[in-house]
């Protein structure tokens, strides 16, 4: 075979590859395509129900079609603010409200006041806290309350703890025979989940990271005193240390983990994976009722070609049947405007009752006044807390040091 | 043959813990992903699979389109290989034998390409794909890929040009070869055992990357295994089982390509390293 021909060959070859390996857009299609991204349609369990959910939009409609993306929750931001930093990115995304104050002053958000009046929805007191600047940004896909989740069978005496003290001693009393009295994230490998629990413990023991001016306060006593506590319960040995949470939440439903703070998400999740646990839901063990807050809005992107097609299936996810619906996917959990459980839910899940009631309590895991300085304050936060659990530092002195380096570095930039 | 001595039994010992310590995290994700799943968090580990899980398998490729990915990975591991090394003969070969003005910074900066991390590369390189309709395919997740591989591939295949004696190319051009033909049937063929070497890194890179993956690729039907196991990490919770089965699956291919190419690598590696 001459060289010629071998090339013809190769070229021949290609040419017939080509359509196996090429974009998906190249395929016709009759309707305008959308995608929707979001770390939620991984889920086990509530990820295909959220599928399908999206395809009833779709049925419905003759000339859009909402793709979802399935993207995993360690890397969504990454993943999609880098698309979006090169000028593309997911039509609609499902961010973590820590990413959406990020992205909301890097001009990434398509500015919705327009599209979405307040007017025309009864939405959920959260609401408030997806306007940045006075301008919406985007409208609540769940919002999710903080309590203690427990195993009735593994809590001594069948009861949850009321104090912090009671507490440290069920979760303590708990961990036996390869069973572990509670868990919580303490690496940076799970930076935002970290947060999360973090702020659970400073807001419970009466903390915030800002005063009402909006001058952060990551040394106040009360902070301190939070932090402490974080201290005293990884010193515990009472918890799985290393252990993520992907894993302890599996624990907690294969019956070893007696306790756990977590948001209702998650135990619908336990109740979907493990029906018969004797799951039940208390009141965080704190000093106050104060909890952190899950506020996960879906937004659309600023580099959107399809912003007509995107509002449209915003619209049609804020319809009452399709809250109600969506509602029912996410558990514990509440969606954009105000839906009412049903008596039979309550009936059936007593614990739904307990994250509902704990909504006036909610406090946003961000530094309210600073949120889209959140994620700088919250890198210096959560590396002083490290050394704290695990150099042992003096907890004022790392806040301390804390709050010079969050004056410093991120309030007079 | 007598007892070992006190110096070979060290000896052994050492080989076998080195084995041993080699061998166990593979095993230990194969026991893992027959372990049922109540009993993942005994007290007491399983040291031996349960086989009467192996059901597991099956149900991961029913539920999970564990082969798409498979395929995928596939194509962008075999066509990083096939590129990379058709686009690094050409310049090794220059490098090795040519004399140019900036020939050392053309080599410096080829070296320069690998001190970039990829992630550094994506934001830019997802806008000029975007311009070229290359997101979302298979063929440029390659091109992604194959930019990275060449430096590399380039600068092995150019010390391994440079062990062949130039008299070897002097005498086919009196044989009457172009300059390509002597590259294509002289020092080709000559080089094959490294070109097999640089086949194993650039088919590796192109099988385990992840961030061009995960970032320039988002429909569903060209996910690579990289990514589609990445996404078993979940925001509430981690399938462990699928996820070891799926891993398993997924280091299967690669191995039995090292193994395939493992003999030329071998002696790709040590040629040239005595001069005769």
């Amino acid at each position: 075979m001459t060289s010629n021909k071998r090339v013809s060959m190769i070229v021949a070859a290609g040419m017939a590859f080509a359509p196996l390996l090429g974009s998906t857009a190249a395929i016709a299609q009759s309707k305008e395509t959308i995608t929707f991204a979001g770390a939620t349609f991984a889920e086990a369990g509530r990820g295909e129900k959220l599928k399908a959910w999206v395809e009833k939009f779709n049925k419905s409609q003759d000339k859009i079609e909402v793709q979802p993306l399935a993207i995993p929750f360690s890397t969504l931001a990454n993943t999609v603010f880098t698309q979006m930093g090169g000028g593309g990115g997911p039509d609609l995304v499902r961010f973590d409200q820590i990413d959406f104050y990020a992205a909301v002053p890097a001009n990434r958000l398509l500015p919705l006041d327009d599209a979405i009046k307040d007017t025309d929805y009864n939405f959920t007191a959260p609401d408030k806290y997806l306007k940045v600047g006075g301008k919406r940004y985007g409208v609540a896909f769940e919002i999710s309350n903080y309590v203690l989740i427990y195993n009735k069978s593994l809590v001594p005496g069948g009861k949850p703890p009321a104090t912090f003290e009671e507490f440290l001693a069920s979760a303590k009393a708990a961990t036996v025979d390869g069973k572990f009295g509670f868990a919580f994230r303490a690496t940076m490998a799970e930076r935002a989940g970290f947060w999360q629990d973090v702020c659970n413990f400073v807001f419970g023991f009466g903390g915030r990271w800002s005063d009402d001016a909006g001058n952060p306060t990551v040394n106040s006593d009360k902070v301190v005193e939070g932090i402490a506590a974080y201290k005293k319960v990884y010193d515990l040995g009472a918890i799985p240390k290393g252990a993520d949470a992907a894993t302890y939440r599996r624990m907690f439903w294969e019956g070893k983990l007696a306790m756990e703070v977590d948001n209702g998400g998650v135990a619908a999740i336990f109740n979907q994976q493990a029906p018969d646990l004797p799951l039940a839901a208390a009141p965080s063990p704190f000093p106050t009722r104060a909890q952190g807050l899950i506020l996960a809005p879906l937004t659309i992107n600023a580099n959107t070609k399809h912003k007509d097609a995107a509002i449209a299936f915003m619209k049609w996810v804020l319809r009452p049947e399709n809250q109600r619906e969506l509602q029912d996917i996410i558990g514990a959990s509440s969606v954009a405007t105000i839906v009412e459980r049903s008596a039979d839910d309550i009936a059936k899940k007593p614990w739904l009752k307990v994250f509902d009631d704990q909504t006036p309590n909610a406090v946003p895991q961000l530094v309210i006044g600073l949120e889209t300085k959140t994620p700088d304050i919250q890198q210096i936060v959560l590396e002083q807390v490290l050394k704290v659990l695990q150099g042992g530092m003096d907890p004022k002195k790392a806040m301390d040091d804390a709050q010079r380096m969050v004056t410093a570095r991120v309030v007079k930039k | 043959m007598g007892v070992l001595s006190l110096r070979q039994g060290l000896h052994l010992a050492a080989i076998l813990g080195l084995l041993g310590a080699a061998a166990f995290p593979p095993y230990w994700m194969f026991v893992t992903s027959l372990t049922p799943s109540a009993a993942l968090f005994a007290d007491r580990a399983r040291l031996l699979p349960t086989l009467s899980e192996a059901a597991a398998y099956r149900e991961v490729f029913r539920t999970i389109p564990v082969a798409t990915w498979l395929v995928n990975s596939a194509i962008v591991a075999t066509g990083t290989t096939v590129l990379s090394i058709a686009l690094a003969i050409l310049p090794a070969y220059a490098l090795s034998r040519f004399r140019f003005r900036g020939k050392g910074i053309f080599g410096f900066a080829l070296f320069a390409t690998q001190m970039l991390p990829e992630a550094m590369l994506v934001v830019p390189l997802y806008g000029i794909f975007a311009q070229m309709s290359l997101l979302d395919s298979l063929i440029g997740l390659i091109l992604a890929n194959t930019a990275f591989t060449v430096p590399v591939i380039t600068w092995i295949l150019k010390g391994a040009i440079d062990g062949i004696p130039i008299e070897v190319e002097e005498a086919a051009r009196i044989d009457g070869c172009s300059r390509i033909d002597i590259v294509l049937a002289v020092v080709v063929p000559l080089v094959a055992p490294t070109l097999a070497a640089a086949a194993v890194i650039a088919f590796f890179h192109g099988w385990n990357e992840y961030v061009f993956a995960q970032t320039l690729v988002s429909s569903e039907a060209l996910r690579t295994a990289s990514v589609g196991l990445a996404g078993f990490v979940g925001e509430l919770s981690t399938p462990v089982h699928s996820v070891m089965a799926v891993s398993v699956i997924y280091t299967l291919p690669a191995v039995i390509f090292y193994l395939f190419v493992q003999r030329y690598v071998v002696s790709g590696m040590t040629a040239g390293s005595v001069k005769g």
